[in-house]
This record gives C-alpha cells, structure tokens and sequence, in this order.
C-alpha cells in the first residue's frame, strides 16, 4: 500500500536544493567564454573576501569580467530561475492548475508587447525594462478587470480572460513588428529571453522586488494546500479566499513582471521546475514553494551555462535552452516517478 | 510568438528558392512584344529607337536581365542601390525610392517598403525598372507577370561586387561610361586613403558592432575587408573560424572585454549606441580601447551599405587610425 | 445557537429556498429531511456564506461565518489524491492556525483525537485517493470534528457508510454533542435514521419548510407521502417511528 507523502518539509531535501543552487552558482561563475583560468578564478574570489590577501593571475581586464559579467549574470540567472519557479508554483496552487505557469494571466504577452514598443516605435532599448515591466502588469490588471466584469469570481473567467488578453496583445505586438521589420532580430533576441548586457544594476533592480513577492508567496504555502480543497471548502475553513488568490497574484505577478523586464521571456522553469518537485518530493505546497525556489535558481543558472558554452562565444537564447533542457528531463522525471494514481 | 518567428524564416527561404529558381521570363516575354509590333506603330515612349546600348543583358544575382530601352521610370527598393543609381548620373530617370532610401537627400522617397513590399503600390508608378536586394516573397514574380524588369542586387562580399553591381547599373540605365568613371574614381580615391594610412593600422585590433547583442562582422565579411586593407585584425574572427556564422558571428560581453580590441567601431549608433553607452556597459570600462576613448561612432548609413560612400567609410576608418595612432 | 431570518436564495429567475426563518438552540440536534432539491444543501450552505442570499444567519457567539462558528461536512466533498489523511484532518485546524501560523502541539493532539473517535488512526499515511468511500466519508467527518467548532453542519455524514459504521458514527457525534454541548444539523437521506438520532425535524420541500417538530409529530404518512410523493408506511418500536417504503400493489 502506497504511502502518502508528509506535508512537511525535510532537511534532506533543504540540502539537496541548497547544494544544486550552490552547485551551480560555482559552475556558473568559473565557465565562460572568456576562458578565465578556474584556478585563478577561485583564488580571486576568496581574494574578494574581507582581510583575505590572495595572489591571483587575473588581469584588470579579466577581473571585470568576472566580477561586472560573470558574477552579475550568475546572480541574475538565480534570481529570475528563483522568481519564475517560485510564481509558477503560486499560480499553480491558486488557480488548482497544474498547468498554471507564471504567464498565465498575459504577463508574457504583455511585457512582450511594451519590449516591441520600446524598441520598434521608440527606437531605445534602455526603455525596454520599464515598457516590458509596464505591459505585464498592465496585461494582468487588464485580465482582470475582464475576467471580473466577465465572470465575477470565477477562475475560469480569469483564466479565459488571460487568454483573450494575451491573444490580443501578441497580435498587437505582431502588428507592430510587420511595420518596422528591421526590428525583428532585437526583439526576438529579447523574446527569447538573455541574461546578457546585464550588470549589478540589473540585478539590483530585480531584488527587491523578487524578495518581497517570494516571501509573501512563502508565507502563503500552507494557504495553497488549503485551497487545493476548492472554494467553497476553503472559505468554510475560514479562509477569505479571493483576498488570498489576490494577494498571491499581485505578489507572483509583480516579481514575473519584474524579472522578465530584466531577463526577456524565459519559458518552462515556471511549469517545469514546481512539476518535477511535486513528483520528487511531495504534493503539499510546504513543500513545493521552497523548493522550486532553489531548484528553480539552480536551473536557470545551468542553463545559462549551455547557453553560454555550447555555441560559443555566441550565445543561445536561453529560453531555447530551458525548452530543450526542461522538456527531455521532465518526461524522464514523469516516467520514472509517478505519483499515486 | 516563436511560431511568428518561424513562419518568417519560412517565408524567407522560401523567398531565396523562389528567386533562385526564376527563369529569365522578362527577357522571353520582352522578345515576344517587340516582335508582335504592328508595323508602323511605334511602342517606344523614348527617342532611344536605335540606343546602341539597348536592349541591354543585365547580369544580376540569380539570373540575366534583358531591358529593351533605356528606362525612364526606376523604382529602386534598396538604399545601397539608390546610392549607386544617383552616384553614375541615373537619378533623373528614377520616380521613386523606398522608405529606407535617405541618401542622397533629393532622392524622391516614397513609403514603398523594400522588407513588405506592396506589388500594388509599386505598379502604381508605371515602373519600367524595379531594383531590390531580396525577394521577400513573390515580389520578382509579381513584377514579371506585369512586364516589369527587376534587378536582384543583394549585399556585397567584395569590394569587387560593389564595382560589379555599379557597373552594371550604368549598362542597365544607358550610364555606362559615367558609371566607369565613378567606379575609377573610387579606385583612386580608396588608393589614396590606404596610401596615407601605411603602416599606421597594421596589426590594430578591432571590434565592429553591428547592433547591441554583440552581433558583429568578421573579416571576411565585406566590410571586414576594407580593414584588412589597413592591415587591421579583427577581434571576432576566431568566433566564427568555421565559417557558420557566414562571417556575421553574435558575440558575449565576457568574450568582447577579454579579447580587449585597440578600437570600437559602432556601425548601431541608430540604434541608441554611443561612446558613453558603451562606456556605460558593465565591465567595459575596463577594456583599453574604452579608458582611451577610442570609440568610433560610425554613420550607420555608410556602415550598413556597400555603394559609392564605401570610400567615406574607408575615409572614417583611415580617421580613427589617425587620430587614435597618429600619422 | 442559530437564526436563520427570513433567509431566501434566488438563482436567476428560480427561487431555489425560502423565505425561510428557523431558530436552533445551543446543544440541539435537528434533522433536515426532504425530498432531492427541496434545499437542505443550500440552507446548510447559506449559514456558511458560500451563497448569496437575502435575510441574515447569525449565530450566538456573533461570529458570522469564520471557521470556527461552525465546521462544515460537505456532501460532496474534494479530496486531493496524494495527501495524506492525517494531513488531510489537519487541515480542519486551519481556522486556529491562522495565515502565518504553524501546527501547534494542541493541533496536533486534536487531529489525533478526530482520528482515534473516528477509528482512522491505522489510515494516517494513506493517500486519499487510496481511501474506500467509508474510510473517506469518515476521513471528512474526522476533520469536520478536528475544527473544534461549537456548530456542526453534516450534509449527508453516512451516505457511504454500511450500517454498522453509520450508527457508529451517528453515536460518536451524539456523544460529542452531550460531552461537549454541540449543536448538530444534519441532512440525512435515511428518514428513519435521521429520527433516531435528532431531537427535532425539519421537514423541507420546494425550499419552504413544511413541517418542523418533533419527530414522531414529522415523521407521519401524510406529510411523507405528500413531500415524497410515494407510498410510506410509517410505524412506531419503543425507539421511534421506522419508515417502510411501500411498493405498489401489482
């Protein structure tokens, strides 16, 4: 007879996610195309270090790549895998849907259309981030606002109302691009997401934003299993439930906004990453939430690495490399460990 | 989105087929007009009866061209083309120019699209010559079910191909000794400026940006070829050795700042980049060519297009050197 | 105890309960009972505010609906498959946990005793989707209980369980009821059970009630027949009146 799995949260699978996240941290940091020496690198790392004195080889020049290329690029790639995870999994358990991911509500669609904005009318690629961050959210205020008037509280409506605005702002966006087609490179480039041209202002502009959403969704872990009881149980169980969804949407959605104006639009760890988590270690969100947000950072970070090595220098878009990367692995995951029927 | 991206691409090969598999219907159709001619009547709307440069067989990229007399109404959908056009003395024989088409400044532009072509629009001018760089999709078939001749001139790999596609511009208008004549002194005038610059750019590494994602161009790119003729290496060639970026490699920020280039030519300053954006980017300002300023921030015209301003490009190249290195 | 006051629940142009206006006192015990549709279900669901109606609910600790007033035992209910069922029962503590909290000893000590009254002790790790339709219904039950809520709403608390298990149950819940002053409403299919256990009926149809009293006073061939529409024969042990269903004669 099958045994279910405990709600709870095991050290040993703390461990696991702290290690891949670390693990991959240090890859990230000593793999590049500038071909920086992984001897020299670590010794000029532990130099950083407060009253350590190390000598390293590195040059001026090779240290700024590492420490204004490398390293903020790695920290984004943990940042934006840990914000994308940790969303998916909230919307996951808001909307009951395993195939929830943080795009739902037309985040994706959106912040693409402000991208396209931004560099096809506009002509300036440093407006990107804001129009990018502007369109998500306002998609997802638009849906709804649609789904609202549409459906009252029903998530159907909200959900439908997300494909409708996505559909909408895509052919927008499509529209948009037709008219100024010399454009196409930069904005598919961007669509397809890159953690490049990124330096700690980047990162720095993303953080507040990824920790405040990650801890709310956090704290709202419990609340998640709560509602995988349905509405009606849930509020009977005293739980205001559309101010909880809110709240969980506002926060996952503003982070998603946020990341993906700094990062462009990096699919698969949303679904993925809390997917292959559920089947590994659990089915309760106690679980789930904290773990993809390790796991998530992890993945990111090894995937940039492909993207970063495989065709180098050039690069891969990293949105190809998460699609490769996560739909091979999450067929393996589906096939070797499936949950109680 | 990606399916967008992919129907595109689509298109484009199919386009590049297309053209590739055109036979040379314009020259059979054209035979056959002139040869049911009632006698008597007169089809010509010139004085060219008898313009022993007419009809004229037009090599362009895919196919030969034959043009039965001296065209009075071009429409050119490509600003390299347009450039060229004006340079050999054909500019009053052109009624139209695409939307991209800004130099020289009294080319008569129009909003005809080069990328989305309107075969309605076009029409619409009476054209009897259309000159394009691609095909983006039927726009040759188009024109030839309507008579039209159309003159496929893509980019250049050489600096030969630049004097090749001007020459034979000048046989396809009637300008064939202008265009001589312009093609000699651009000669003399690229000698001119390598010979003012010897020595000075031998062995100087460079880095060519073509836009923000670190797409550049190698040294077997066309461009790369006019910096050869300095002697100067570029940066980016050990990123496409194999040749499968067909010279158009897209670098890394980590691969740009480590091969530390003596000078950066921005050929994207249309695109918002500049000595200070660059200076701005994070870890460049570690790079020497950055702490020294020597940023050129090149006309993205003149180092977009492979016409009669290849020698003001030449000109920019031989500056920089100059002034970054002196003599 | 509950008031329900001149409560009535409108889905679009049907009138699908009321006007209905019922008083129930602390420590009762009231059967619903009515034909399908006549709208146990919906009366239990407007105390919980899970549906728009006009009127109000109160309850005499003024708490409206927050969990606590009363633990609902839905008919249907949505059973996650891979959790667990001591994890299931402890979501019944939800309301004491409260958003930011964490499992408390005492919420632990309380799903335990939900589960041993409820002899589910054995099935704490099994996945719910493993459950048969007695261990579920008595899974639901044990975190009905578990919410420690002075008010329990039971819609159909036996519908799967054999007889043995449903007056098992019916038992613990009657003891429950007198050790800790509970107020119980059930809707219960089975009339005959229903009077065992209740102090009073309330016999509802076309969502007005249409008997309400005590249980031999309800539980009679007239009203039966007239809200069940089929023959009814009802007769007295020393317990109670026992419903018999009477076939036609061919």
């Amino acid at each position: 007879m099958t045994r279910a799995k405990p709600a709870r949260l095991g050290p040993g699978a703390v461990a696991i996610g702290v290690l891949a996240m670390l693990g991959s941290a240090l890859l990230g940091i000593l793999v590049g195309s500038a071909g920086l020496g992984v001897g020299d690198v670590v010794l000029a790392l532990l130099d950083g270090l407060p009253f350590v004195e190390l000598n390293h080889g590195l040059t001026d020049i090779e240290l700024s790549v590492l420490y204004e290329i490398r390293l903020p690029r790695v920290a984004l790639g943990a940042i934006v895998g840990a914000v994308l995870a940790g969303a998916g999994a909230a919307y996951q358990g808001v909307f009951r849907n395993p195939l929830a991911d943080p795009y739902l509500l037309g985040v994706a669609a959106g912040a693409g259309l402000g991208a396209t904005v931004a560099f096809a009318w506009l002509g300036d690629g440093d407006l990107v981030p804001i129009l990018a961050f502007v369109g998500g959210l306002g998609s997802v205020a638009l849906t709804y606002m649609l789904g609202r008037s549409v459906g009252g509280r029903s998530v159907t409506s909200l959900i439908l109302a997300g494909v409708a605005v996505a559909a909408f702002a895509t052919a927008v966006q499509t529209f948009v691009l037709q008219r100024n087609v010399e454009t196409l490179r930069e904005v598919y480039s961007w669509i397809l997401g890159r953690l490049t041209t990124v330096g700690w202002n980047e990162v720095l502009g993303l953080l507040p934003y990824a920790v405040v959403s990650l801890a709310v969704i956090f704290a709202s872990r419990r609340l998640l299993d709560v509602l995988s009881l349905g509405d009606e149980e849930a509020l009977a169980l005293g739980v205001t439930v559309s101010r909880v969804r809110a709240v969980v949407v506002i926060a996952a959605t503003l982070a998603t906004a946020a990341a993906v104006a700094a990062s462009g639009l990096i699919g698969f760890v949303g679904i993925i990453v809390p997917h292959t988590v559920r089947l590994l270690f659990g089915w309760s969100y106690r679980i789930i939430v904290p773990l993809s947000i390790l796991f998530g950072a992890a993945f990111l970070m090894t995937a940039d690495i492909a993207a970063r090595t495989l065709v180098a220098p050039a690069e891969l878009p990293i949105g190809v490399v998460t699609a490769f990367l996560g739909a091979p692995f999450f067929v393996l995951v589906l096939r070797t460990m499936r949950g109680p029927e | 989105m990606r399916r967008t991206a992919f129907l595109a691409a689509i298109v484009l090969a199919l386009a590049a087929c297309g053209s590739a598999h055109a036979t040379s219907t314009t020259a059979v159709k054209s035979a056959q007009s002139t040869s049911a001619q009632t006698p008597g009547v007169s089809t010509s709307t010139t004085a060219e009866v008898g313009d022993p440069a007419f009809p004229a067989d037009i090599e362009d990229d895919n196919r030969t061209i034959r043009i039965d007399e001296r065209p009075e109404a071009i429409i050119s959908l490509s600003s390299t083309a347009t450039e060229m056009l004006f340079a050999i003395g054909a500019d009053t024989q052109v009624v139209a120019v695409d939307d991209q088409s800004n130099y020289p400044a009294d080319a008569p532009m129009t909003d005809l699209s080069g990328f989305t072509p309107n075969l309605e629009a076009i029409l619409a001018y009476e054209p009897d010559l259309v000159v394009i760089t691609f095909d983006p999709g039927d726009l040759v078939a188009g024109l030839e079910t309507a008579d039209v001749p159309v003159l496929t001139f893509g980019g250049a790999a050489t600096i030969d191909d630049v004097y090749r596609q001007m020459e034979a511009l000048g046989r396809a208008t009637g300008n064939a000794d202008s265009a001589a004549a312009v093609i000699e002194g651009m000669q003399a005038e690229l000698a001119e400026i390598l010979a003012m610059s010897t020595s000075t750019g031998e062995g100087v590494t460079y880095y060519h940006e073509i836009d923000s994602t670190f797409y550049t161009a190698t040294s077997s790119t066309f461009f790369g070829e006019i910096y050869s003729l300095f002697g100067m290496v570029n940066a980016a060639d050990p990123a496409d050795e194999d040749g499968a970026a067909f010279g158009y490699p897209q670098l890394s920020a980590e691969f740009v700042v480590s091969a530390d280039p003596n000078i950066v030519f921005l050929a994207d300053v249309l695109y918002g980049e500049s000595a200070e954006t660059v200076a701005a980017r994070p870890g460049w300002d570690a790079m020497t060519a950055v702490q020294n300023g020597d940023i050129v921030e090149l006309d993205s015209d003149v180092a977009s297009r492979w016409g009669p301003r290849i020698v003001d490009f030449a000109q920019a190249v031989a500056d920089a050197l100059r002034q970054f290195y002196g003599g | 105890m509950i008031t329900w006051q001149s409560v009535e629940v409108v889905f679009g142009t049907a009138r699908v309960l009321g006007p209905i206006s019922i008083h129930v006192s602390d420590g009762e015990w009231v059967g619903l009972i009515g034909p399908n549709g006549s709208g146990k279900s919906t009366l239990l669901r407007t105390a919980l505010g899970l549906v728009e109606h006009s009127g109000t609910v109160s309850f005499s600790n003024g708490g409206g609906n927050s969990g606590t007033a009363a633990a609902w035992m839905p008919q249907r209910p949505r059973l996650p498959e891979a959790m667990g069922v001591a994890d299931y029962v402890m979501l019944g503590r939800t309301p004491h946990i409260g958003y930011l909290g964490a499992e408390s000893r005492r919420d632990v000590a309380r799903v335990d005793d939900a589960m041993t009254t409820l002899a589910i002790n054995e099935l704490a790790h099994r996945p719910l989707s493993t459950l048969s339709g007695g261990e579920a219904q008595r899974t639901v039950l044990a975190r009905a209980l578990a919410q420690e809520s002075r008010v329990l709403l039971l819609d159909e608390p036996t519908a799967s369980l054999d007889i043995g298990h449903a007056i098992d149950v019916l038992e613990v819940v009657d003891r429950l009821r007198h050790d800790e002053g509970l107020t119980v409403i059930t809707a219960v299919h089975d009339l005959t059970l229903a009077g065992r256990f209740a102090d009073r009926l309330i016999l509802l149809g076309d969502g007005v009630v249409h008997a309400d009293g005590q249980v031999r006073d309800v539980l009679t061939e007239e009203n039966l027949s007239a809200h069940y529409g089929t023959g009814v024969r009802v007769v007295h042990d020393d317990a109670g009146p026992v419903v018999i269903p009477s076939r036609s004669k061919r």
